[in-house]
C-alpha cells in the first residue's frame, strides 16, 4: 500500500480537518488510492476528531467507498429490474468468465474488479454496463467482447 | 400541564413528555425494545406503535410510535386497539423471523399469540435486532467504541474494521442493556473479554474481589475527575467502610454528649 501522509495530510487541510468534512475527505482517499486503507480511516478519525467507530460506519455505509482495493478498472453490471429482464444475468456470467473472477472481486493483478449495481437509472438503454463510469448501454455477449477488449 | 385522555382516563403530563414515557407511568403496559432512559428515542423497533386520535379528527385516527411522540392537549391515546395489536404481532412476527432463537423476542412474540414467525426464518443469525441501543449507551458513555456497519441486510454492530475496538474500556454499558443478550463477554476474575479486547480488572484492595477494568477506572478518573483510589476499593467494602465511618461518628457524638 503506497499509503504516505503527505497525501492525507493535504486532504485533511484541504477540508480544514473539519468533522463535517468526513464524507468529503473519505472520497478523497477513495480517489487517492481507490479504497480507504485501514490506516487511513485511523489517521482521519485522529485528524477530523471524529470517533474511530463512526469513520468506520460511514466507510462501510456507501457503496462508494470500498474497504479492499479495486482494480484499475472497475466494471459495474447494473442487475436492477428492468436489466435483469434484458438478460444482466448472462452479461454477468460472461464478464465473470472473462476476467475469470466473480462480481465483487478484483483481478490478482489488480487491473479489473466486478461490481454488481441496482438500477443506475438509464433502463431506456438496458442492459447497462459501466466501466470506470463510462456508461454502455444495449450491451450484447458479442459487444462484451469489445468492450472488455478495449480496456 | 397537558391533559390527555389514554384508554379513557383523563391523565396529566409534563409539556415535552413522551407518550410512552407517560403511559407506562399511568400503569399502562406498552412493549419497546429500543427505548432506554439513558439516551434519546429512536424509533427503531416500532413496538411501541399506539393509537392517537382527538374529537376534532372526526373519526380518524393515526398511528405513532409513542416513544417519539411528544404528549399534546387533548389527544386521546389507545395503547391496545385492535388495529395496535395487530400492528405490534406484524413487527414481532417480522423480530421472529430475524430472531427465531431469541427467548426474549420469542417471549414477548407468544404474549401476543405469534408463535411461530409467518416470514422465513433467519438461518444462524445473531439475534440482533439492531435496536442501537448498544452503539448509542456506548456513545452516551462517552467512549464511542462501536457503530452500526454496512447497511439494509448486511447490517451489523460491531467494532471498527472488525477488531479489538481501540477505544473500548469494557464498561459493559452495551452488553448489559442489549434487549436480547447477544453482546458476550467473558469475565475470569482477573480479566474481562469483550469485543475481543482483553481487560485487566482492578482487584479490591480490601476483600480481592474483583470490580472495573482498570481502563474505564482510569477513564472515570479523568473524565469525572474521580479520585484514582476510588476504584481500588470495591462497592461493597465502600458500604462497609461508610457504615464504619457512620458507627464512629455517632459513638463521638455520644461521647460529646455525656
Ligand atoms: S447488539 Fe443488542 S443492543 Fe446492540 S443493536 Fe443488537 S439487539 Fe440492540
Ligand atoms: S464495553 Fe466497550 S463497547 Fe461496550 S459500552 Fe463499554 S466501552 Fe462501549
Ligand atoms: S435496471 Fe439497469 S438501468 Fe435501470
Ligand atoms: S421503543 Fe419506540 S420504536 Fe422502539
Amino acid at each position: 500500500m503506497s499509503h504516505d501522509r503527505g497525501k492525507l495530510e493535504a486532504i485533511f487541510d484541504r477540508y480544514s480537518r473539519q468533522p463535517e468534512s468526513l464524507i468529503a475527505v473519505l472520497q478523497d482517499i477513495q480517489k487517492e488510492y481507490r479504497y480507504l486503507p485501514g490506516p487511513a480511516l485511523l489517521e482521519t478519525a485522529e485528524a477530523l476528531k471524529v470517533p474511530l467507530s463512526k469513520v468506520f460506519s460511514v466507510s462501510t455505509f456507501y457503496n462508494a467507498f470500498s474497504l479492499t482495493p479495486k482494480g484499475e478498472t472497475v466494471v459495474r453490471i447494473c442487475v436492477g429490474t428492468t436489466c435483469h429482464i434484458r438478460g444482466a444475468k448472462v452479461i454477468q456470467q460472461q464478464i465473470e468468465n472473462m476476467l475469470g473472477i466473480k462480481a465483487g472481486e478484483t483481478t490478482p493483478d489488480m487491473k479489473f474488479t466486478i461490481e454488481v449495481v441496482a438500477c443506475v437509472g438509464a433502463c431506456a438503454m438496458a442492459p447497462v454496463v459501466a466501466v470506470n463510469d463510462q456508461f454502455h448501454g444495449g450491451v450484447t455477449v458479442a459487444g462484451l467482447k469489445r468492450l472488455v477488449k478495449k480496456v | 400541564m397537558v391533559e390527555l385522555t389514554i384508554n379513557g382516563r383523563v391523565v396529566h403530563a409534563n409539556e415535552g413528555e413522551m407518550l410512552l414515557a407517560v403511559c407506562r407511568r399511568e400503569g399502562f403496559r406498552i412493549p419497546a425494545l429500543c427505548h432506554h432512559e439513558a439516551i434519546e428515542p429512536f424509533g427503531a423497533c416500532r413496538l411501541c406503535m399506539v393509537e392517537i386520535t382527538k374529537k376534532e379528527w372526526k373519526g380518524w385516527s393515526n398511528y405513532v410510535t409513542s416513544c417519539l411522540y411528544p404528549v399534546e392537549k387533548n389527544l386521546i391515546v389507545l395503547t391496545d386497539s385492535t388495529k395496535v395489536i395487530e400492528l405490534r404481532k406484524t413487527v414481532l412476527d417480522l423480530q421472529l423471523a430475524r430472531c427465531p432463537n431469541s427467548p426474549e423476542i420469542r417471549q414477548l412474540a407468544a404474549e401476543y399469540g405469534v408463535n411461530q414467525t409467518s416470514y422465513e426464518p433467519v438461518v444462524d443469525g445473531d439475534n440482533c435486532i439492531l435496536c442501537g441501543i448498544c452503539t448509542r449507551i456506548c456513545e452516551k458513555m462517552g467512549f464511542s467504541a462501536i457503530s452500526t456497519v454496512g447497511r439494509g441486510h448486511d447490517k451489523v454492530v460491531a467494532p471498527p474494521l472488525k477488531e479489538a475496538p481501540p477505544d473500548c474500556v469494557g464498561c459493559l454499558a452495551c452488553s448489559l442493556n442489549c434487549p436480547t443478550h447477544v453482546i458476550p463477554y467473558i469475565d475470569n476474575g482477573s480479566t474481562r473479554i469483550i469485543w475481543g479486547r482483553t481487560f485487566e480488572l482492578i482487584k479490591c484492595s480490601k476483600c480481592g474481589k474483583p470490580t472495573i477494568t482498570r481502563d474505564f477506572a482510569e477513564s472515570l478518573s479523568k473524565t469525572k475527575s474521580i479520585p484514582a483510589e476510588y476504584f481500588e476499593v470495591c462497592d461493597e467494602c465502600h458500604r462497609r467502610e461508610i457504615s464504619l465511618t457512620m458507627g464512629s461518628i455517632a459513638n463521638w457524638e455520644r461521647e460529646a454528649a455525656k
